[in-house]
């Protein structure tokens, strides 16, 4: 049997000088190959260009009589904004806050539970794994408008409403970013945890939680920067908040009120970018 | 001699690509032995020791750990016999992002309740004596660092306090100094045999380095192809015997 081992690792042997020059012959042809391909997906990319240009009558001439129009729009009828609504903008735009924030909690704990299983190196077994991509990827196709759309036939108008669809279609996007994080870990860390006597917890808590901590945090916080403005964008469905009020003054043809709220919306992603990035820095 | 501790009984490890890394292993381990393992690349060493914890799942066999079979122990069972056994590996594998003296901590999460250890709430007691076991293996200064800050060879001594603390009655070393400098290497090597003696531990060590098997092992097992080889005290272990282990194809009968 030893006399067997050794012929077949003699005939491996030979047999790899013998393919030495067809190995080139093997990388040239695995080269055209990608080469043809990355130029099939290019020729792609170009003709879905052209036809979309065309699908939607995109013209340079249309786009330079309309930037025309859009800013006597501007200047005439929105400006100046009127400032004196203010105060009826603080109620409206706390919700905005709110939706974006209550949201963002919703879909984060969801999205650790469903992260967690779907993860190829964590899931109890394969099938939860696939069965919580399954979850995710749903939540994801739906935007948050179309949720906010079908919620408001039940729940009814309001921010409640905006914050199940920003929490709903967080999940989405949540659920695979931290998926993706946690399947990128180091497992020799958690081998070593593993080795000690720990349970699953324990090896989650102690060596996956350190090497996710930074991925959690700014994938989350920027699910809140996005979810400010989809709170603005949900509020034109019906569903609160300051897009709610844009909403009724546009309907109202009181331009220069809804000037206000369009710096109003522009103000808070401002602030809430900043506070984000500064979360960020502290905590990383 | 001693009782025996670890009893390995017709050993088989069959990798799912069909891989036959451990065919046949029967071995008899003694309380407080120094075991080193050694042979070639390949040759199932490193399979061997983690099928004793069970990181890498046997196909068949016994291995009878304390008068319980560790192959067929279930998880809670499993988990308890793992506190048991320490285990240092290549790579340190410690976690890189915590302090050094969390690491050594870790070394008590088989001993706690699944949610205190899940959150890392460790007591006075317990912290005392990581930082006790830290200073043991010359690390007291480094123990609030975060652990990827230290050098390859005091992560390697981290690891070795980590399965300190355990007080486990087997240590498992998969070649704890491969990717050591020789000076760092003797010294994880002097740390991990006084901590033995000191403490009884039984140990069992892959080595590639054949000097440092003999100098460091009270008995020498000698791996090739899946089954055992050589098996016996240092002084038996002659060339003609490092060299057919080391040599490929057909060579002198197993022992
Ligand atoms: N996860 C795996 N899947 C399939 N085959 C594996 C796996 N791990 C190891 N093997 C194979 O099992 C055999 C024994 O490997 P093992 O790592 O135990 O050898 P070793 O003696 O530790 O070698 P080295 O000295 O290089 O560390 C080798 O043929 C290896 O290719
Ligand atoms: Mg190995």
């Amino acid at each position: 049997m030893k006399q067997e081992a050794l012929n077949i690792s003699n005939q491996g042997e030979k047999g790899l000088s013998a393919t030495k020059p067809s190995k080139y012959s093997e990388y040239k042809r695995r080269r055209k190959i990608m080469l043809k391909s990355q130029g099939f997906i290019t020729a792609i990319i170009l003709l879905l260009a052209i036809w979309s240009i065309w699908g939607t009558g995109f013209n340079l001439l249309s786009l330079f009589f309309g930037t025309y129009e859009i800013l006597v729009f501007i200047f005439t009828d929105m400006f100046p904004p009127d400032l004196t609504v203010i105060g009826q903008l603080i109620g409206p735009a706390l919700d905005t806050l709110y939706m974006s924030y209550v949201g963002m909690v919703i879909s984060v704990v969801v999205s650790l539970v469903l992260g967690v299983l779907a993860a190829d190196n964590l899931t109890p077994h394969w099938t939860i794994a696939r069965v919580s991509r399954a979850v995710t990827a749903f939540l994801r196709s739906v935007p948050a408008v179309v949720w906010a759309i079908i919620l408001v036939s039940g729940i009814g108008l309001g921010p409640l409403t905006g914050t199940i669809a920003i929490g709903l279609s967080g999940i989405g996007i949540l659920g695979k970013a931290y998926a993706e994080v946690l399947e990128s870990i180091d497992g020799a860390q958690l081998e070593g945890v593993r080795a000690t006597g720990a349970n699953w917890f324990q090896v989650i808590g102690q060596a996956v939680w350190p090497q996710f901590k930074a991925g959690f945090v700014s994938w989350s916080l920027y699910k809140l920067d996005m979810n400010i403005r989809e709170a603005a964008i949900l509020g034109l469905v019906g569903a609160g908040g300051l897009g709610y009020y844009l909403q009724g003054s546009i309907n109202l043809f009181q331009y220069k009120e809804a000037a206000t709220a369009i710096l109003m919306i522009f103000a808070l992603i401002l602030m809430v970018e900043y506070m984000t990035a500064k979360i960020r820095e502290r905590i990383i | 001699m001693m009782e025996t501790i670890l009893e390995i009984r017709q050993l088989k490890k069959t990798y799912p690509d069909g891989t036959e890394a451990l065919k046949n292993i029967n071995l008899s381990i003694k309380r407080g032995e120094f075991i080193v393992i050694i042979g070639p690349s390949g040759a199932g060493k490193s399979t061997f020791l983690r099928s004793i914890n069970r990181l890498s799942e046997p196909t068949s066999g016994e291995i009878i750990f304390h008068g319980e079979d560790i192959v067929k122990a279930n998880r809670a069972k499993l988990r308890k016999m793992r506190r048991n056994i320490g285990m240092i590996f290549q790579g340190f594998n410690l976690v890189k992002r915590l302090p050094t003296v969390r690491n050594v901590l870790h070394g008590k999460l088989g001993y706690m309740s699944t949610w205190k250890g899940a959150l890392g709430l460790f007591n006075q007691e317990e912290v005392e004596e990581a930082l006790s076991i830290l200073e043991r293996v010359g690390l007291e200064d480094q123990a609030f660092k975060r652990a990827d800050e230290l050098s390859g060879g005091q992560q390697q001594r981290v690891a070795i306090a980590r399965a300190i603390n355990q007080s486990p009655s087997i240590i498992l070393a998969d070649e704890p100094i491969a990717s050591l400098d020789p000076n760092s290497s003797r010294v994880v090597m002097d740390y991990l045999q006084k901590a033995c003696q000191e403490e009884g531990f039984t140990t069992i060590v892959n080595l590639h380095q054949v000097d440092f098997a003999k100098e460091y092992a009270d008995r020498i097992v000698g791996i090739k192809n899946g089954e055992i080889y050589f098996d016996g005290p240092v002084k038996e272990l002659s060339d003609d015997v490092i060299q057919s282990i080391y040599a490929k194809g057909k060579e002198a009968m197993p022992v």
